[in-house]
């Protein structure tokens, strides 16, 4: 089985980002990247699918050259070889452009199945992994938390995580599965993964190769991110004084109904 | 007053006078380039994959290790299933040749001082717990017979991991690793061992025990002796620190073992001064983990917490306090480094690694007491986990053996 899983770096969650004087984007020195975390439960259930069904899992990511890093990892965790989209003109796209690129690499691999995460952690715009399906002619189901691929390799059924319930869906491969939390439980970095993964063939695509030239990165976007804004600072609490502490919590009583207007 | 007047009628008289001739200026200015890079000078500067491999690890420390280290420490032994759990990583069989069906492809103290140090990061008692079975395999890597490696190299790459423990430091006052008091004696085809071991980790499931003895006079070797073995007692005995580590004494009454158990064979291929140097730079990895942890601990704390109406970092004696520690704990890792590098470049590194442990002996229980007494009343408490660390902290000082990088 042709398994592709495609993955994105991002900030760690507890990197504290700052934004930069353009006001379009972070600041990226000493930022701390990793995987992205729905990612990761991508790579996992490719690598659950291949130890199941055999075959080969290919890693597929955009970025420039510091995601080698997390390409690394993904084979260290046991991915077999890796795609590389690393050009500046892969640079400053929306989820359209970077779709595009990734749909085109995935052709180069015609995998039966491709996992991705749901989302990822920086923009949180949940668009690529969708766009992909979509340029590439895949089903899709989206959110998914539990995936039980037939042994014939022919159909899939996912379990979809919808508000307050699920939805299972029955798909044809080949297939996009975009992985959700509870999907399972991603393995570490092993140390023999790590250093059998320096190893493992990284290719890198330009978009002269995929034949998308001046239709990816910025130029290829139909989105442009014009500003970032920082979190709305949060109010200081507000500290109830009085004598008793009956009368303190009639105090706050007083206030979550007449103020705050929650009870 | 009048020396003082005299100095500066001195001074003044000496700029007076200078002066400087202009010179002819160069195009640019010139700088001086450093000396060309000498590949023997010892180089921190860590592998790619040793950067992955200290991320990876902590992971599993933030994920499994710290989360699980009070009740540990409660209950005097790792979470059911702990080893399994660190053998997810394959520092085990990272540690094992491939003719035995491991996948080691080289041997780095460097490598193993970041996973120690990372693990202790997590609790330095299950940090000790993970490696004691490393432990023993290095010893086997590096200096088993053929025959032994066989025998117990071929067992630890099997699925599961096991319990095995490196016995060394003994239950009497002023112990030295050089001259011990578990005496083995030739008999018949074998050896006799008798005495009595202090901190062995893995008390209720060690299924191989490496064992420091006496022989005869000759000196200091290593036994491999099986649980089972009669004669062999391995009963709990919970300490101050390290209790995550189920330690325990081990007794031997005469115990009997085959010719082959002695490690190496009549002519070793390690020398057992090495393997205790090599036991003081796992020791001095611990105490720079657990050190992090502390230092990890007070600085947010103490920018949090609020006593006379500031942050109690804005007073000097508490921010001076947190910088010492930070200062020492860098000092620490540094000696530690260079000693690791040392060995694994070949190098002599009996001195610097004496240098680390001696460091990581004060300066760790420095930094342990002065973690609780930063967090104050709270320090004492068990809510907190600064009181754990100072108690095990408080073991870098005696232990000797147990781990090896």
């Amino acid at each position: 089985m042709k398994i592709a899983v495609i993955i994105k770096q991002t900030p760690d969650t507890e990197t504290v980002v700052k934004i930069n004087d353009a006001g379009n984007d972070i600041v990226g020195t000493g930022v701390k990247y990793v995987m992205s975390p729905y990612c990761e439960f991508a790579v996992e259930e490719a690598l659950r699918t291949k130890e199941k069904l055999g075959g080969e899992v290919v890693v597929v990511s955009l970025g420039p050259d510091r995601v080698l890093e997390t390409i690394r990892t993904a084979l260290a965790m046991g991915c077999d070889r890796a795609i590389h989209l690393k050009d500046p003109a892969y640079e400053g796209g929306d989820g359209q452009a970077t779709a595009k690129a990734l749909a085109a690499a995935l052709k180069t691999v015609s995998p039966d199945i491709v996992f991705a995460g749901k989302q990822a952690i920086d923009g949180d715009q949940s668009q690529v992994a969708v766009r992909v399906a979509e340029l590439a002619g895949l089903a899709q189901a989206t959110i998914v938390t539990a995936l039980e691929i037939a042994a014939d390799g022919k159909t899939a059924k996912a379990t979809r995580r919808s508000e307050g319930g699920g939805e299972v869906v029955e798909l044809k491969l080949p297939a996009l599965i975009s992985c959700e939390k509870g999907l399972n439980e991603p393995r570490y970095a092993s140390l023999p993964g790590i250093m059998k993964a320096k190893k493992k063939e990284v290719k890198e695509l330009k978009p002269a190769e995929l034949g998308l030239e001046g239709q990816v990165g910025a130029a290829g976007a139909k989105a442009k991110r014009v500003k970032l804004l920082p979190l709305a600072e949060r109010k200081a609490g507000r500290r109830i004084e009085a004598e008793t502490p009956e009368a303190a919590a009639a105090e706050l009583v007083r206030l979550l109904r007449e103020e705050a207007k929650v009870l | 007053m009048l020396r003082k007047g005299a100095k500066a009628a001195f001074q003044g008289a000496a700029v007076a006078s200078r002066t400087f001739a202009s010179g002819s200026p160069k195009a640019a200015p010139e700088r001086l380039a450093g000396p060309p890079k000498r590949p023997d000078l010892f180089d921190l500067s860590l592998t790619d994959e040793q950067t992955m491999i200290r991320e990876s690890v902590k992971q599993f420390t933030d994920d499994v290790v710290r989360p699980a280290a009070a009740k540990a420490d409660e209950a005097c032994a790792p979470p059911d299933g702990f080893l399994e759990r660190f053998d997810e990583l394959g520092v085990r069989l990272m540690a094992i040749p491939e003719a035995f069906g491991g996948m080691a492809g080289e041997r780095s103290p460097l490598t193993n001082v970041l996973v120690l140090e990372e693990l202790a990061r997590g609790d330095m008692g299950l940090a000790f717990a993970a490696a004691a079975p490393l432990a023993v395999i290095h010893a086997l890597v590096d200096g088993g017979t053929a025959a032994q490696q066989a025998k117990y190299l071929a067992a630890f790459a099997e699925e599961k991991p096991f319990a095995a423990a490196f016995a060394l430091v003994e239950p009497r006052p002023l112990f030295d690793a050089h001259r011990l008091a578990t005496k083995a004696r030739r008999s018949g085809e074998g050896f006799v061992l008798s005495g009595e071991k202090a901190m062995v980790p893995w008390a209720k499931s060690a299924q191989l025990l490496l064992v420091a003895a006496d022989l005869e006079g000759a000196g200091p070797r290593l036994f491999l002796v099986e649980r089972g073995t009669n004669g062999v007692t391995l009963e709990p005995d919970p300490s101050m620190g390290l209790r995550s580590a189920d330690l325990g004494r081990l007794h031997l009454d005469d115990v009997a073992v085959p010719r082959d158990a002695l490690l190496g064979g009549d002519e070793p291929a390690l020398d057992y001064a090495t393997v205790i140097d090599r036991a003081r730079m796992a020791w001095s990895a611990l105490a720079v983990g657990c050190g992090q942890a502390v230092l990890d601990y007070v600085i947010p704390y103490c920018n949090e917490r609020v006593a006379f109406g500031e942050p109690i970092t804005n007073r000097q004696s508490v921010a001076f306090m947190i910088a010492n520690i930070a200062i020492e704990l860098d000092g620490l890792r540094l000696v530690l480094y260079r000693a690791a590098s040392r060995a694994e470049h070949g190098q002599s590194f009996r001195r610097e690694a004496a240098l680390a442990r001696a460091q990581a002996a004060e300066k760790g229980m420095e930094i342990g007491t002065n973690g609780v007494q930063l967090l104050g009343g709270h320090g004492f408490v068990k809510e907190h986990p600064v009181e754990l660390w100072y108690r095990h902290l408080r073991a870098i000082g005696i232990a000797e053996g147990g781990l090896l990088v």
